[in-house]
This record gives C-alpha cells, sequence and structure tokens, in this order.
C-alpha cells in the first residue's frame, strides 16, 4: 500500500472533514424503545461537538455509530461529503481516531509502537512512521525515550496521553472519543483538558466527544448535544446558547442550578466593560488627585508607577499629606488580567475580600478596574449573544 | 408387550454367548453381566489408591502452599520441584522408585502423589493470591493477626481455586492410577493388562469405562463439597 | 546383581547400598552394551545405539502427535475463543479429556483399528487435543477486552486483531496448554511398546530382556527427555511472551 497516495474516493490526508447525523436512530432486537432516536447533528470541520447526558441516553451509541462500532438502524451518518453505510468498516476506522475511556493500550507492544499501529496498518514506511510518533510524543507533551517503555510501566495520565496520541498518529479526519478523560482523577483531568484544547487549537480536528460530565461539556465543546433517556436530542447549541437559554425544563434541570455562574467561564475579564479608577502618581500633589475623585466611577484612587503598573489604593489618610506617598496605605489585594476568566476573577475578588481590583494587560500595565458590580450586571443583562459566542470562543482559543 | 419378549429372548441367547467372546467383539453385553464381580476388587483399589494419593497429595501441597505465602522467596523454588515431579511420566517415576520401595501399593501411591502436587500447589497459591487486597485490609483493620485472617478469610475466599485444583488433580489421577498395575499396584489396569493381556477387548472397554465413570463421580463430589463451602458466594449473587 | 527391592521396602540401609549399586548399572546399561537378558530376538541389548534409536522414537512419535493436536486443537479453540462462543463445550473437553485413562486408551486403539505409527499418532492426540483447545479458547477469550475494543475501533480486521492483539497477549496460557499436552502425550508414549511401536518405554516395559538396570536405565532416560522437551517449551514460551507481558508479575 503507498504510503503517500490517499485511499481512493477519500478526501485528501490533510482535509479535516465534518460529520453529519441525518435522522440517525438505533434500534436494538425487537425492543420497541429505541437507543438513539432521530438524532440530526452537524459537526462542522475543525470543531468539538460533545455529546452530554445521563446514562443511558444513548450518547455513547451515537459516536460509535460514526465509525460502524455499532451498526445504524435507520438513517444515515456522512463523513464529509460521503456515508459511512457504503464504506468497508475497517477502512472506515482508520480514518478516524478513537479513545476509549479505559484507553486499550497493547500491554505488548512498546509505546512507540502501540502509538505507530493504524500508520503501520496502513503501510507507511518505518522512518516516516518514527518520525510521526517522535512528532505526537512531543506534541502530547511527553519525553521521546518513553517511546520504548511498556504500558505496565506508565501513569494512568500519561496512558491517557499515549491513547490519544495513538488516535492521531494517521492524521484522522475525525476523532471520536469516549470519556476519555474519566477515567483520571480531577487534578489530572483538568490539566488534560486544557492540554487538548491547546493542542486543539494547533491541530483543528473535528472531534466528537462523549461525557456525562456537562462542566467538562462546556468546558470543551464548541457545540454541545444534550441527548435524554430515550436517545433523543434535546438540545444542541453553543456553551452560552445553553446556558442562557436552555430548551426545556430537562437541560435546564441537567445543565445545572449554577448556570448563571457557569456563564462566567465563558468570559474573560477584558470582554467586559471596565471602569475607570483615578489614577496618581508618586509624588503628585494630593489635591489633584481629589479633584479627579469627584464623579468617578471608582471612589478610590489607585496609585501607579511612571511604567503605568498598579502598586496599590490610596486611603483618606493619605489623601490628607501633600503629595501622593511611595506606599500606599492598602495593599494591592486582588490584581487580574485582562486574559483572566471571569468566574476565576470572581473567586479572587471574593477571596481577598475587595470590591474592587485593578486590571491589567499582557505587559502589566494597568487597563481598567473590575468590580464585583460588573460582573453582576453582565450576569443580569441578556448579553449580546454574538460577544457571548465570539468571548467563548476566544476562551477556546 | 409383543416386542419385549423377542428382545428379552436375545439377550438370554447372548449370556455367557461364546461366539461373541471368541470373535472377541466390542462389547460383549452377556459376558458383562455375568463377570461383573471380578471388577469390584479392582475398583476398590483404585479408590483406595485415588484417594490416599491426592489426600497425601493435598496435605503437602497445602502445606508448601501456605509456607510460600508466608514467605514469598520459596515460590520458584516449589514451583520448579514440584513442576519436575509433574513433568516426569508417572510410569518412569514407578520405576525409579523401585530400588528403593519396591513392587507395590506404597510405590504407586508415592509416584500418584507427585504428580498431584504440582496442581494443587499453583491452585492454592493462585486462590490466595485473588484475594482481594481491601479484604485482608478490613480484616487487619478489625484487629485480625495473621494466623486468623489466613484461616478464616483468606482460605475460605481461595476455596473455589481450591477446589477447582482438587478436581482436576483428582481426575487426571484416576486415569493415572491404571498404570499402577506395572508395579503391582493393584486397581483397574489389571483388567486391562494383566487380566485381558490387552487384547480382549470387552474387557479394555469395560474398565476404561469404569475409570471415567470413577472420574465422574469423584468430580460431581467435589462440586458438592465445593458448594457446601462456598454457600457464601451463592447467597450473594442469588 | 540381585535388585534388593523385590520385597516390600524394611531394611533401608540395606536397600539404599543395593539401589545404589543398581543406579550405577544403569548408567552403565546406557553407554556399553551388554549380553540380552533371554532370548527375545536380540543378542545384546544396552549401549548408545539402541537408546538413541528408541530415543528417537519416542521424540517422532511425541512430536508428530503434538503436532496434530496443534494443528486440530489451536484453530478450533482460536476461532471460538475470538468469538466468544462455545465456552462450555471447550471446557467440557478439557475436563473430559483429563478423564481418559492412556492404558485403556492405547489397548483399546490396538484392539479396535490395530497398530502402527499412525494409529498410534492419533490415540496420542485424542490425550494432546483436550488441554491445547481448553487453553487456547481461554487465553483468547480472556484477553483485556480494552485492548481488543481500541484495536476493532481502530480500524483493525478481525483476522489483525487475533493475530496483533489477541494471540501475542495469549500466548503464556496457549504454551501453558502446549506443555501440559506434552507431558501427556509423552507419558503415553512411553507405554506404546505395548501395542507395538518402540520407545524409549520399552526398556522399562521388558524386564526380562533388558534386566533390572535395563528397567532402571529406562526410567531414568524417560524422565530426562520429559524434562528436556518441558525446558526447551519453557524456553519457547519465554521468548514468544512480549517483555510488555512480564512486567509487573511476581
Amino acid at each position: 500500500m503507498p504510503d503517500e497516495a490517499p485511499s481512493p474516493g477519500a478526501p485528501a490526508q490533510d482535509e479535516v472533514s465534518s460529520l453529519r447525523y441525518d435522522h440517525v436512530s438505533k434500534r436494538y432486537g425487537d425492543s420497541t424503545d429505541p437507543a438513539v432516536d432521530d438524532l440530526n447533528i452537524e459537526v462542522a470541520a475543525g470543531e468539538i461537538c460533545v455529546l452530554v447526558g445521563p446514562s443511558g441516553c444513548g450518547k455513547t451509541t451515537a459516536m460509535r455509530m460514526a465509525n460502524r462500532t455499532v451498526e445504524i438502524s435507520e438513517g444515515d451518518i456522512l463523513l464529509g461529503e460521503r456515508s459511512i453505510r457504503d464504506r468497508d468498516p475497517a477502512r472506515l476506522r482508520r480514518e478516524m481516531g478513537y479513545v476509549i475511556q479505559q484507553i486499550g493500550l497493547f500491554p505488548h507492544r512498546t509505546i512507540a509502537q502501540n502509538i505507530g499501529t493504524v500508520p503501520q496498518l496502513e503501510g507507511w514506511k518505518r522512518d516516516r512512521i518514527e518520525a510521526r510518533v517522535a512528532e505526537l510524543l512531543e506534541l502530547i507533551g511527553l519525553e521521546p525515550g518513553i517511546g520504548d517503555r511498556y504500558p505496565a510501566q506508565l501513569s494512568g495520565g500519561q496512558q491517557q496521553r499515549v491513547g490519544v496520541a495513538r488516535a492521531l498518529a494517521a492524521d484522522p479526519l475525525v476523532m471520536l472519543m469516549d470519556e476519555p478523560f474519566g477515567a483520571i482523577d480531577p487534578i489530572n483531568r483538568e490539566r488534560l483538558q486544557n492540554e487538548f484544547l491547546r493542542l486543539q487549537a494547533e491541530i483543528r480536528k473535528t472531534v466528537l466527544f462523549v461525557t456525562h460530565d456537562i462542566d467538562e461539556a462546556i468546558k470543551m465543546g464548541d457545540r454541545i448535544a444534550v441527548m435524554r433517556e430515550g436517545g433523543r436530542l434535546a438540545q444542541y447549541a453553543t456553551p452560552a446558547e445553553l446556558l442562557m437559554a436552555p430548551a426545556d425544563e430537562f437541560v435546564e434541570d441537567f445543565v445545572g442550578a449554577d448556570r448563571a455562574l457557569k456563564r462566567l467561564a465563558l468570559m474573560r475579564v477584558g470582554d467586559v466593560e471596565l471602569w475607570e479608577a483615578p489614577l496618581a502618581y508618586v509624588g503628585q500633589p494630593t489635591s489633584e488627585v481629589v479633584r479627579k475623585l469627584e464623579g468617578a466611577e471608582v471612589p478610590y484612587p489607585l496609585l501607579i508607577d511612571s511604567e503605568r503598573r498598579p502598586l496599590g489604593w490610596l486611603s483618606e489618610r493619605d489623601l490628607a499629606k501633600g503629595m501622593v506617598p511611595a506606599t500606599p496605605d492598602s495593599p494591592l489585594g486582588a490584581l487580574l488580567d485582562r486574559d483572566d476568566v471571569l468566574r476565576d476573577a470572581l473567586a479572587d475578588l471574593l477571596q481577598e475580600g475587595s470590591q474592587y481590583a485593578p486590571v491589567t494587560d499582557a505587559s502589566g500595565r494597568i487597563a481598567g478596574v473590575l468590580s464585583v458590580e460588573i460582573i453582576s450586571e453582565f450576569l443580569a443583562s441578556p448579553a449580546a449573544e454574538s460577544d457571548e459566542r465570539g468571548a467563548a470562543e476566544r476562551v477556546h482559543g | 408387550m409383543v416386542s419385549a419378549a423377542p428382545i428379552a429372548e436375545v439377550l438370554l441367547h447372548n449370556r455367557s454367548n461364546p461366539d461373541c467372546i471368541q470373535r472377541n467383539e466390542i462389547f460383549c453385553p452377556g459376558w458383562a453381566v455375568d463377570n461383573f464381580n471380578r471388577y469390584v476388587d479392582p475398583v476398590i483399589q483404585h479408590v483406595v489408591l485415588v484417594l490416599a494419593s491426592v489426600c497425601i497429595g493435598f496435605a503437602i501441597a497445602f502445606a508448601l502452599s501456605l509456607l510460600a505465602h508466608r514467605h514469598r522467596w520459596l515460590s520458584p523454588t516449589f514451583l520448579g520441584a514440584t513442576g519436575v515431579l509433574y513433568t516426569i511420566p508417572s510410569i518412569a517415576f514407578f520405576f525409579l522408585l523401585l530400588p528403593i520401595t519396591g513392587r507395590g501399593r506404597t510405590t504407586a501411591i508415592i509416584a500418584l502423589t507427585a504428580f498431584t502436587l504440582q496442581i494443587i500447589y499453583r491452585n492454592v497459591t493462585t486462590g490466595l493470591a485473588n484475594v482481594p487486597a481491601d479484604i485482608k485490609d478490613a480484616g487487619r483493620g478489625m484487629g485480625l493477626t495473621d494466623r486468623p485472617l489466613l484461616w478464616r478469610v483468606e482460605i475460605p475466599l481461595a476455596m473455589p481455586e481450591i477446589i477447582a485444583g482438587l478436581r482436576i488433580a483428582t481426575v487426571s489421577t484416576v486415569a493415572l492410577a491404571t498404570l499402577a498395575v506395572f508395579v503391582n499396584g493393584g486397581g483397574l489396569g489389571v483388567e486391562i493388562y494383566t487380566a485381558g493381556n490387552l487384547t480382549f477387548k470387552t474387557g479394555i472397554v469395560i474398565a476404561g469405562t469404569l475409570a471415567i465413570l470413577l472420574a465422574l463421580a469423584f468430580d460431581l463430589i467435589l462440586v458438592a463439597i465445593g458448594r457446601r463451602a462456598t454457600t457464601w458466594r451463592r447467597v450473594a449473587s442469588g | 546383581m540381585e535388585a534388593g527391592g523385590e520385597r516390600m521396602s524394611g531394611l533401608v540401609p540395606h536397600l539404599s547400598l543395593g539401589a545404589l549399586g543398581l543406579f550405577g548399572d544403569a548408567f552403565d546399561f546406557i553407554f556399553h552394551q551388554q549380553p540380552a537378558k533371554t532370548g527375545g530376538g536380540l543378542a545384546t541389548v544396552g549401549g548408545l545405539d539402541q537408546v538413541g534409536t528408541l530415543a528417537v522414537e519416542q521424540l517422532k512419535v511425541t512430536v508428530l502427535a503434538l503436532g496434530l493436536s496443534i494443528a486440530i486443537a489451536f484453530p478450533i479453540g482460536a476461532y471460538l475463543g475470538h468469538r466468544g462462543a462455545g465456552e462450555g463445550m471447550a471446557l467440557a473437553i478439557g475436563n473430559a479429556g483429563r478423564a481418559i485413562p492412556e492404558l485403556a486408551l492405547i489397548a483399546f486403539m490396538a484392539a479396535a483399528i490395530g497398530v502402527g505409527l499412525g494409529n498410534l499418532t492419533m490415540a496420542l492426540a485424542v490425550l494432546g487435543i483436550p488441554p491445547i483447545l481448553t487453553n487456547t479458547y481461554v487465553g483468547i477469550s480472556q484477553v483485556d477486552r480494552n485492548a481488543v475494543e481500541a484495536a476493532r475501533g481502530m480500524g483493525m480486521t478481525g483476522g489483525e486483531v487475533i493475530r496483533r492483539v489477541e494471540l501475542p497477549l495469549a500466548v503464556p496460557t496457549i504454551m501453558s496448554g502446549v506443555r501440559t499436552a506434552t507431558i501427556n502425550i509423552v507419558a503415553t508414549a512411553t507405554i506404546a511398546p505395548l501395542v507395538g511401536v518402540l520407545t524409549l518405554g520399552d526398556f522399562i516395559l521388558s524386564r526380562n530382556v533388558y534386566g533390572d538396570e535395563g528397567v532402571l536405565a529406562g526410567a531414568i532416560l524417560v524422565a530426562l527427555m520429559a524434562l528436556a522437551l518441558e525446558l526447551s517449551l519453557a524456553g519457547i514460551q519465554w521468548l514468544m511472551t512480549s517483555p510488555g507481558l512480564r512486567l509487573g508479575r511476581e
């Protein structure tokens, strides 16, 4: 099998493909209740679509129909333009990456051999496989030497990463991931999620991701498909839409009572309109500062240095002196960055017990002040959907 | 009623029918019925051989396994030693023992015992090893020291494996004990080798069938014992 | 040299001395030809030549029977294990095979269909098939299901899954079955002289021809051959087992 020429009829190797479910249903035996009921979803190329729902809602079954691990009863699934039904299952699966919860690394092959499984099946030449393995190990953040070890010698988190690398090896058009981070402890799970998002920013695969955890869905998904028992689609929307406008009571319950707070995870500090605090320099006459205080949005002056970097807040006692002192009465407390997610910013504010926190840009210069009031105003108002969606995309990178 | 009579007639006609024996057919029912008594002794001898070998073998292998359970480093040695005894064909073993223990039942029992050791040792060891660590932990946490933990927790939980090992060992020993005839150890082998001189088909068939039935009987008895010893399993899944 | 072990043992020290002497005679028998005890058509017995001939015959019989057993049992066990079907039958055959008395088997074979290498090989295969069938089935069906699912999901065909994943992982269990089969076959091949195929067992079974030292020599040789085969198979198993599987074991 030539290792450069793509298989006839399939899209070229470096094209990423869309995935579309067209009235897909799955029925087992003579059971009248379908496992998946008339599912219609389109996953655009390069997007992550998360299938989420309670146990038994058919999300895993739905995903597995995409690579014909489970056969479709009714309807069709289209990979790009072509139906998967007239593809040979084995060949189809080689074009898709497949990651399962228990990983399923081959204990009798080395890490390098595990990763190189599909390329080897496809007949790649040995040095091409080696190069690809090295590339992937670096991509997933593991040292190159690990390629010669065996799965039994790796930790759970490392094995999970190898599982992802193995799925990416032959540069698949679509990635299917079934609770890939489910078996990991929460700390490492968060790390792996972040790394996968970072990876996705680089390689932009079309991903179908299954999870039962709504928070993971909101964090990972460009679009989320909420499914309910009976295999029915309850809502298919972006995370922002899902949180702001749940389609029905089921979705509302599933998303959780704290969906307002969840929205805060979607916005960055720099996305909201910040307030201005009167700025004061060291050595400035306090009379000037006092004048600026009148009518200011933030009733406290912020001391900054010559680089416009915040040093602290000035108190009334400070203002009683003739000149602005070098060391302010109140320390800085919370200091925020424009790239911080609003949820973390709120957490910082609450931690310090302050109502206001200065916000700096990437170089550390003052950009504005964030107050708790700004956040609650944001939560109360139905912000323009496009703003939030756009912000959400930026959060996902 | 009408059809029964001709069949009975045929059977009566076959009783000790010299023709059947003369032609050395595979199975002569008449002869079997007539000569059933001659098999009683061999069967009894066979049972004695098997019971003695398996019981002694179990005692030894069980003790070895407990020793290795306590002192892990002994395990490879025991596995190797029992493995050698398992590998050597019983018939060779019989005659290796001959200069030392002579002909007779003792020699046969020693050799048959040696064969059972590895099977039982392996199964007891595996059974003990498969006891979940958290159960042992809970036991220790409740204040059980090593010995009570072993006898009250680990061994009962290992019973399924142990019984399985006993079954395999017993069935194998029943089959092997037919060779005891070569060292004058008695058993069903006598009917195959000595009495029938290896050519009397009916005799071979009967002896062989009896051996297989004996193995089956032992197996069923052990299964029943096993069920008794693990009622907790059935209750849990019931 | 009168064997003191004719009677039931009683005088251990006396017997040990006698036994020691007999072992010496046995080794002598292996290497040097000596006059036959009775006629039996042979003028001299013993010596490396005869030992070699009979050993080769035993080896030949064993290898043929083992080959036949593997050829029949392995594909069936592998197929059933891969599909996960027929567990009851696979296990039942394994259990039943254990209960077959080898003496009755070859005696019946000889009486029913006659003697000869071919018939003997088939009879020995009856003893060799059960352990291989059962162990192959268990080995393959108990392979880590996650690895198999991942393999299928990645696009391996059924045959590729068997060859690349299930078989390599099942090697230890399957080889264990092969070794058990070998032990059964070697043991029965030893008594093959009873049905006309002359193997090393002939030394053991024809005391009137070979004498007590011949009998003992035969026992020693058979034991050595069995051990040698077992070690070879253990070595082959070690070679065939992936290093990844040897990790994490005691």
